[in-house]
């Protein structure tokens, strides 16, 4: 039935208690998002605290996604994305409605709506779930929609489980557990924005972030030092200029429906070892077609060879590396460089090792692969003793041309040693062992598809869409304050390299100093 | 205050010259090392606290000396005199009392970054601290050179390798012990002076160098890492041999704003103000500096100098073919010297008067005093805690120059709070800490102990992250009320008056609140705002306020019924309604920093056995670093999101147990000693 007050939300049980419930009893509640005239008399968005939204379920085949939000703004979100205009659904109840995207008014998909009011929710604060279709298509346009809802950000990894932390809601075990959450979502993804970051976007951002750390540092150098100093005129005119044209910029990028390069996503799983290792024959073995060419010759794979499969109905994008050695022929080192690269971003490696290179003395195996693993590893893991578990699998290859005796005494010898990432032996000339090591690859593939952030691109792009948006609003505040107040106007500056911060890393004050001593000459 | 005439210098003599023999049969709850300005501050804070003080300086006179520059404030140095005020530390009044040119710099830039500044009397100065020290009750003043620093075995209860337990002076055989030391020993500290080709120890000249044996007790018995830094004066020149005609007038605000939220006025009335000089180098300058560097031995050595008060040697190296402005300020009302700002200088003297020739209007000027350069030993300060202590050593304290800083209000700031926590320690009670999010002192100590110096640190208002809620207007508001309540250092007068100023501005808030009026009507009472809403909306009078042709007084005067009771505050109400909105936003991540700044690490966890999930690498960063709150570890580089989780779980669950572990600990250690000394009897 409908609700009698509102004559457009649907009462599912009890009616006349819930109506009592959602009218008059629970308190009138604060909008997350007032409007604050300035002293130039433009409004001011000001949220009282900020509110996150993310995917929360995995990838993969799924019918249905769930995308989360939690903070004050949920409410509004919840309002104006389902169009129940004045009254919120009853607590905890799914509720099935069109949700439209709240610019355009566009249904982007129909589906269940729960919402939780604080403190009852996972976080202890108003939460909100979307339960979509879980197409990739349906699932961006529902993220980019609660992004423009204001006071609603991207939450950052980890932090919908540090909120619930904070708010007392986590058993001890929980807890315990959480760190080791929170570093997988992190590493997941630091991996997803270094793919992005190493493109041509990332060169864009880096690029932004040092204009702007120019306009704070002239800015800042004007306020700290142009009393006594010799801080040349028209210092602020220079900045007015960089402000304008980073603001025009960033613009154009941001109604830029192509959204730049074309995202990859799928698990990224990378087959990385020494020459002739048989990483190629790999690849082609897991396509069943030739896609890279094999051949006895060391060095053959150059390039990356990238080929999107399908493994136990997860997207996973393998990609196939140059073999890994010192050599002096320029191209091959390039293809090295990157081959290192792709290790570096990859959310799963196949470290393959040609076992006919194995130490004879069986003692020293263990020592051996893990000196190889070493040198597969990028560099900044090394301190790492322990090998990320889900991170690597070695993969044992040419089995075949072992003798039987030595292939057994691998076998004992493996099943002892402790310290390495799963070991699977394989021949992909006679395709013997393929099968367990596709089960061990499925199996990796299945838990890095768990964690929402691994393979979803479109999540890390949405991010740094929101820190862009937020860069671009706080330099409007530099030229709303210009000539008004200029601690007010380089807050704006500040905000925006913060904002921009969040993608490319945090710029501390010491290195807005470097800046200005480099630029002027100052001195008392 | 400032009608108080210093007492004549002989009384003053004569009560501290008592001899320290006398003394040393006395305990005293704080020994204060050095009379600058970290030291007077020092001494004065922990008499406030309640502690039974002594200060021991090598040179009655030269307690409250302007070493260097005769000024004090400045952009972001402003707000740090105001803070010092705000905990009624001495340099703010003594600034009112004995400024002689007052200035608020960037006026035009808005409230936030505001800096108040004045020129200074030296001789004033001077006196106005004397007296002060000498009318603090509790607070006892010694002429003596201090040789060394009591060490014993650490109270095991607490964390820290040594105590200190006293001082003992030179020539002295009785040691005078207390329960806190501070240490405010400046440039003196294994000191050197450097004028031309020669070197002689010292840390200012006309005074005798201090002991080496504090030096070594520092670095030897309490192992603790020292740095050397550098820095460097101009020569005083006399006043009548400069032909003012050459140079450029600046004048001085003509009404001078005081430091302190108790002044209303400052001591020199406004037309007895002095003004300041300007002139600039010249090609001549640079080829002297050139001409004369084989004979200058300060400037060939690579110890660290600021980068930001360089000498005028770096600075026509660094920035050849300029011009340089050099400042010609006013030594004193009395005085006929003049302190040329960047001529900071170190080749012999002769060529130092050639060198100041070279600039038109100093074309004739004579040297009264030439300028030289300082080397100095510094205290890694990342081995102290927020509060100033050396946390490898209970009961020491250090402050101002020796903690690698310069300046004199970041002395004074970092003297007032080592003072404190000096007193509060002495006294049995906990040691207190500054955030960053409430103030510069908190700003300036977190960045000391966190991150450490390079070079000689000074303060900017750009290292300050809420630089818009740091305001040098509310610095009352922001410490006045914590400094009674919650650290004592505060007189209840000054509490009193700041309840006073904080219940009248809340009223006249609400005033301004309660006003609204619809578009329409506002305009009609202020026909001369252009209002730009163009809907009839409502406005509240705190909107109308954020206006920029919008004065308090102008709205005073429309609703004189309502308004005209508060325009004593009429400036600081227009800054909070145009700083409200934004200070409002950083209210959030404020009380977020704020919460973590109040989970405290223990000191002695051993970050390598802790059994909770840390990479090796995080593990080391802590131990190296010993970050005193969860808030200090979150802002250290290479720190994970996952390592907090981690720290903080820590912390929530074994604050209790931590303690116990840590007497089991020391238990412990006490039964291996005893093992030990058995085996070695044996």
């Amino acid at each position: 039935m409908k609700c009698l007050e509102c004559q457009n939300h649907t009462i599912m049980l009890r009616s006349v208690f819930w109506r009592a419930a959602v009218h008059n009893l629970r308190p009138r509640r604060t909008p997350a998002c007032r409007l604050v005239s300035t002293c130039g008399g433009v409004p001011v968005a000001l949220a009282d605290a900020e509110s996150i939204f993310a995917l929360s379920s995995g990838h993969g085949r799924c019918g249905v996604a769930v995308v989360r939000a939690s903070g004050p703004a949920s409410a509004t979100a919840l309002r104006c994305m389902t169009g129940l205009r004045c009254n919120l659904p009853p607590p905890r109840k799914a509720l099935l409605r069109s949700i439209t995207d709240p610019r355009s008014k566009e249904v982007l998909d129909r589906g269940l709506v729960l919402w939780f009011p604080a403190p009852h929710s996972f976080t202890g604060e108003d939460s909100v779930e979307f339960h979509i279709h879980g197409g990739p298509a349906v699932i961006t346009a529902v993220l980019h929609a609660l992004g423009s809802v204001p006071g609603m950000r991207p939450a950052e990894a980890g932090e919908f489980t540090r909120r619930a932390f904070q708010a007392g809601k986590l058993g001890l075990t929980e807890v315990e557990g959480l760190g080791d959450l929170i570093h997988a979502e992190t590493e997941a993804q630091r991996r997803q924005a270094l793919r992005q970051m190493s493109g041509e976007l990332g060169r864009l951002y880096r690029d932004w972030t040092h204009k702007v750390k120019r306009c704070l540092a002239h800015v800042e150098a004007f306020i700290d030092f142009s009393e006594d100093e010799l801080i040349e005129d028209g210092v602020l005119d220079k900045v007015d200029k960089w402000v304008r044209d980073l603001q025009a910029e960033m613009e154009r990028h941001l109604q830029d429906e192509r959204r730049g390069e074309r995202l990859r996503s799928g698990v990224q799983v990378v087959i990385a070892g020494a020459t002739n290792a048989g990483k190629s024959s790999l690849l082609n073995t897991l396509c069943q077609r030739p896609a890279a060419i094999v051949s006895p010759i060391a060095g053959t794979t150059r390039d990356v060879v990238e080929t999107a499969l399908d493994i136990g109905g997860f997207p996973v994008l393998l990609s196939d590396t140059a073999g890994l050695r010192e050599s002096l022929d320029l191209v091959e080192r390039e293809g090295v460089r990157r081959a290192r690269q792709r290790v570096e971003q990859a959310d799963l490696t196949l470290v393959v090792v040609d076992c006919t290179h194995l130490p004879s003395d069986a003692k020293q195996i263990a020592t051996f692969l893990q000196g190889h693993l070493s040198s597969v590893l990028p560099a900044q893991e090394q301190p790492e003793t322990v090998f990320p578990e889900d991170r690597f699998l070695l993969v044992l290859n040419k089995t075949d041309l072992l003798p039987e005796g030595k292939r057994l005494k691998l076998d004992s010898e493996l099943s002892s040693v402790s310290g390495l990432p799963p070991v699977c032996q394989i021949s992909c000339n006679t395709n013997e062992g393929l099968e367990d090591f596709l089960a061990a690859l499925h199996n990796s593939v299945k838990t890095l598809c768990g964690n929402p952030l691994s393979c979803a691109p479109t999540l890390t792009q949405a991010r740094h869409r929101a820190h862009l948006q937020q860069c671009f609003a706080a330099l409007a505040q530099y030229q709303r304050y210009r000539d008004i107040d200029l601690a007010l106007a380089a807050e704006g500056v500040r905000l925006a390299l913060v904002s921009l911060g969040r993608i490319t890393g945090r710029v501390g004050a010491e290195e807005i100093l470097d800046i200005i001593f480099k630029d002027f000459c100052i001195g008392k | 205050m400032l009608t108080k005439k210093p007492p004549a210098l002989q009384s003053f003599l004569s009560l501290v010259s008592r001899r320290a023999s006398h003394l040393a049969r006395q305990r005293y709850d704080v020994i204060v090392v050095g009379g600058g300005h970290a030291g007077t501050e020092a001494a004065a804070a922990a008499a406030r606290v309640g502690a039974k003080t002594l200060m021991v300086s090598q040179k009655i006179q030269t307690i409250g000396a302007l070493s260097c520059n005769p000024s004090l404030g400045g952009v972001g140095k402003g707000q740090l005199v105001k803070e010092v005020d705000a905990l009624d530390g001495l340099c703010g009044r003594a600034g009112d009392y004995a400024g002689i040119h007052f200035s608020i710099l960037n006026r035009s830039k808005g409230p936030a970054v505001w800096g108040p500044r004045a020129q200074l009397d030296r001789q004033r100065y001077r006196e106005f601290i004397q007296s002060e020290l000498l009318s603090t009750p509790g607070l006892t003043v010694l002429e003596g050179s201090v040789e060394e620093l009591l060490v014993s075995d650490p109270n095991p209860e607490e964390s820290g390798q040594h105590r200190v337990t006293g001082i003992r002076l030179a020539n002295e055989v009785h040691p005078i012990s207390a329960a806190s030391v501070v240490l405010t020993t400046g440039t003196f500290l294994s000191g050197s002076l450097f004028m031309g080709q020669t070197e002689s120890p010292g840390g200012r000249i006309g005074d005798a160098p201090s002991s080496p044996g504090l030096s070594q007790t520092l670095r030897e018995t309490l192992g603790l890492r020292v740095g050397r830094l550098r820095t460097g004066t101009p020569p005083r020149i006399v006043k009548e041999s400069v032909d003012f005609s050459l140079a450029k007038i600046h004048p001085p605000d003509s009404h001078p704003t005081p430091f302190s939220f108790l002044n209303t006025r400052t001591h020199c009335k406004s037309e007895e103000q002095l003004p300041c000089y300007l002139t600039y180098t010249t090609p001549g300058v640079e080829r002297v500096v050139r001409e004369s560097l084989h004979l200058n031995c300060h400037i060939q050595q690579d110890t660290k100098g600021p980068r930001y008060c360089p000498s005028i040697e770096s600075r026509v190296l660094r920035f050849p073919g300029r011009q340089h402005q050099v400042w010609l300020e006013p030594e004193g009302v009395t005085s006929d010297l003049l302190y040329p700002q960047g001529l900071s200088m170190t080749m012999p003297p002769d060529v130092q008067l050639r060198l100041i020739r070279e600039i038109p209007a100093l074309h004739r000027a004579e040297i009264h005093t030439p300028g030289y350069g300082v080397q100095y030993d510094f205290v890694c300060p990342t081995q102290l805690s927020p509060a100033l202590q050396v946390k490898s050593t209970q009961g020491l304290f250090l402050a101002g120059q020796i903690n690698g800083t310069t300046g004199y209000e970041e002395a004074a700031a970092q003297g007032l709070w080592a003072g404190v926590n000096a007193a509060r320690l002495a006294l049995s009670m906990p040691t207190v800490a500054l955030s960053r999010t409430e103030s510069y002192i908190g700003v300036l100590i977190d960045d000391l102990v966190s991150r450490g110096v390079t070079e000689p640190y000074r303060m900017f208002t750009s290292r300050a992250e809420y630089r818009t809620s740091l305001r040098p207007d509310n610095a009352d508001l922001r410490l006045t009320l914590k400094g009674f309540e919650e650290v004592g250092c505060v007189s209840s007068s000054r509490y009193q008056e700041a309840v006073r100023v904080r219940d009248r501005l809340q009223d006249a808030l609400t005033a301004l609140q309660a006003l609204a009026l619809s578009t329409r009507n506002w305009r009609k009472r202020l026909p001369d705002v252009g209002m730009s809403e163009a809907k009839n909306t409502m406005l509240t009078g705190m909107e109308v306020l954020q206006y920029n042709d919008v004065s308090f007084e102008t709205l005073a005067s429309a609703f004189p019924e309502i308004l005209s009771p508060h325009v004593e505050f009429s400036q600081r109400l227009k800054i909070e309604a145009v700083y409200r909105p934004h200070c409002h936003l950083q209210k959030k991540e404020i009380e977020r920093i704020q919460k973590e700044e109040n989970m405290s690490l223990p000191q002695d966890i051993d970050y390598f056995s802790l059994s909770v999930s840390l990479s090796q690498e995080v593990r080391e960063i802590l131990d190296k670093v010993r970050p005193t709150t969860l808030g200090a570890a979150t802002r250290l580089q290479g720190i994970t999101p996952a390592a907090i989780v981690h720290l903080f779980n820590y912390v929530r669950h074994t604050g209790q147990k931590g303690k116990r572990a840590l007497r089991h600990k020391n238990n412990q250690m006490e039964a291996r000693r005893a093992e030990l000394s058995a085996k070695n009897a044996s």
